[in-house]
């Protein structure tokens, strides 16, 4: 963000930005939901062009939380710092950050240049200039043909492309990004998703982006971070985070459907009706624990090796089917092969790949305990 | 006949008669306005005169009562839509039992009888001595107006888009430039009704006009009154049909001026 000049007078963002301060800091932040209790001193920080998604259930609060880094919310406690100035206090319209919402919202009675206009105009951008800019930034989401029409006569999909070319018109510092891809048709995400990506690496501005769509967050993001219970559960890569999740709350948030009880020996062994794994990851001490897997780490078996177990239902899904198998008292759900799915009630066997198991302590009401 | 030409023959005769009520009694005033002598049992004027609308349009009191009623109505529909444009968003944005009592506040001076709450005005306005005066009249109209208008603000906004003017702000626009670029554009077409409402409110008037201005301020409704007390018909007639015309010209813009109202975001 450093090559980022004042264009013009009324241009109030930040002559230059520091090369070391990240593109947004949050400390502390504690936001209200109404009269309720709200986000509780949430902590964390963005670098000026990374890709941070912020996963968490409907109602968690991501929504407040946008807002309140957008200044459209009112916080408790704690700053938010964009390019290193602390905004806390500032406005919405000085804090160098946009904030798109989840349908996308063109001002009616502008075209669709002067929509991405808009922002330029607003900080006394000179005509020229601004004009050039608006015109790429409308290319760089495949919108240059559309640019004097009405954006009511727009389609979804190009209603959100307008939407992003002028949320970055203006080069702001920070990108929020409010459930982007939730109003739309599956055929029209892979269209919005790849503006998204593309206008981003083209004007590098730091994304925050907020969904509930897990897919969505690996897709997208360079780092993810889960919002449970009020607080940042975790913050991790995707990859890492779907792998490795650091509490048994965030594998549940994260869709790691198979839980099993057991017991965490020394040494990192851990007993269960699977037999005895050596998970990958193990949080806390020895004693009662819960291993949990995604259903690709488990298969069913050919041979008999593996725990044996019974069929109690299939799952059939768009990417395949799974089968529901009772070993002890789990229900562990397992891939099946395609073409030669098992009955229920038929005895299998199965197999887990130890290096894809985490291991947490026992928590109430996790499943088999 | 068939059932089907009887119903659409009722439809036509009904359609008609509506046309009637509604153009009959104005065809009826016109014709009044330029009658000399015209009295029962004659079916028609035996004679016409113009000198009625020669008054209106030239230096009569009827001229100078439709030039003030017009300035007052002018000034009340710019006023009470000034007023009442941030009173409807404040109260639109009010929650709870606070939206209830605002949207009350805003209702009083609409339920209250004219003739109530020009009693109730006129001791207030005469301490401030501004009674028998034109900005008096002009403060007392501004009052029904400003409620009724408050309300059809508070529908507005209530209807209207939040997150058009977050979105605005976040891009950078002031509360200033999110008024001149944003939301007054928006609601051009609702501010232009908003102030045809204000004018009819005043230009209407007449229970407001009397208690207040006393009888010294003279608008269009006071005068056409009296010519009636008079007996003066054709006067009263000329200037009842001049009464019609804005309020027929709102109706022809609010018809031609139909368009989708944008108060939600493209």
């Amino acid at each position: 963000m450093s090559d980022r000049v004042s264009d013009g007078p009324n241009d109030r963002a930040p002559a230059r930005v520091p090369e070391h301060a990240p593109a947004l800091r949050v400390v502390g932040l504690t936001v209200p939901f109404g009269d309720q209790p709200g986000l509780a001193d949430l902590s964390f920080a963005v670098d000026a062009g990374e890709r941070f998604v912020i996963v968490g259930s409907s109602g968690a609060g991501k929504t407040t939380l946008l807002r309140a880094i957008a200044g459209l919310a009112s916080v408790t406690a704690g700053t938010v710092a964009v390019g290193g100035r602390d905004v806390t206090r500032l406005p919405p319209e000085r804090r160098d950050a946009v904030y798109l919402h989840q349908a996308p919202v063109l001002f009616p009675h502008l075209r669709v240049l002067d929509n991405v206009l808009f922002p330029l105009r607003v900080r006394g951008v000179p005509s020229p200039v601004a004009r050039e800019r608006a015109l790429q930034a409308l290319a760089a989401v495949r919108m240059e043909g559309y640019a004097a029409r009405d954006p009511r006569t727009l389609s979804g999909g190009q209603r959100h492309r307008v939407a992003l070319a002028r949320a970055v018109a203006a080069r702001p510092a920070l990108l929020l990004l409010d459930e982007p891809l939730a109003s739309l048709d599956p055929s029209l995400r892979d269209d919005v998703r790849e503006a998204i990506v593309s206008i981003q690496r083209e004007h590098r501005p730091a994304l925050v982006l907020v969904t509930h769509d897990l897919d969505e967050a690996g897709l997208l993001a360079d780092r993810v971070a889960v919002l449970v219970d009020r607080r940042i559960a975790q913050t991790a890569p995707p990859a890492e985070l779907f792998a490795r999740p650091a509490t048994l709350a965030v594998a549940r948030f994260l869709g790691v459907a198979n839980e099993v009880a057991g017991r965490l020996c020394d040494g990192g062994r851990f007993e269960c009706p699977l037999g005895v794994l050596r998970p990958g990851a193990a949080h806390g001490p020895a004693g009662s624990a819960v291993a949990v897997f995604r259903p690709e780490a488990a298969r069913l078996t050919a041979d008999s090796s593996g725990a044996a177990g019974h069929v109690v239902a299939l799952r059939h899904r768009a990417h395949g089917t799974g089968a529901l198998v009772r070993v002890g008292a789990a229900a562990l759900e397992v891939p099946v092969p395609a073409g030669r799915p098992p009955a229920v009630g038929d005895a299998v066997h199965v197999a887990v790949d130890d290096a894809q198991v985490v291991v947490f302590p026992t928590e109430p009401g996790a499943a088999g305990a | 006949m068939s059932r089907r030409a009887a119903a659409s023959a009722a439809r036509g005769a009904a359609v008609a008669a509506l046309a009637l009520s509604a153009g009959g009694p104005l065809l009826l005033l016109l014709l009044w306005s330029v009658s000399r002598d015209w009295f029962f049992p004659a079916l028609l004027p035996p004679a016409l005169a113009g000198d009625a609308w020669e008054q209106l349009a030239g230096g009569s009191a009827l001229a100078r009562a439709a030039l003030t009623s017009a300035a007052l109505a002018l000034l009340c529909g710019a006023g009470a839509a000034l007023v009442a444009f941030p009173v409807g968003r404040a109260i639109a944005r009010l929650r709870g039992w606070r939206r209830h009592v605002g949207a009350a506040a805003a209702f009083l001076p609409v339920a209250a009888p004219p003739i109530a709450l020009g009693t109730g005005l006129q001791f207030f306005f005469l301490t401030l001595g501004l009674g028998g005066t034109a900005a008096g009249v002009l403060l007392a109209h501004l009052v029904p107006a400003a409620g009724y208008l408050s309300l059809y603000f508070l529908g507005i906004f209530t209807a209207f888009d939040a997150r058009v003017e977050d979105e605005a702000r976040t891009l950078g626009a002031s509360p200033a430039q999110l008024l001149v670029r944003v939301t007054l554009p928006m609601l051009r077409r609702q501010l232009g009704e908003a102030f045809a409402l204000g004018f009819l409110i005043s230009w209407s008037q007449v229970a407001l006009t009397l208690l207040i201005g006393g009888g010294v301020v003279r608008t269009l409704p006071l005068e056409v009154l009296a010519y009636v007390r008079a007996g003066q018909d054709r006067f009263a007639a000329a200037g009842a049909l001049a009464l019609t015309v804005p309020p027929l010209l709102a109706l022809a813009a609010a018809r031609f001026a139909a368009r989708r109202t944008a108060v939600v975001a493209a």
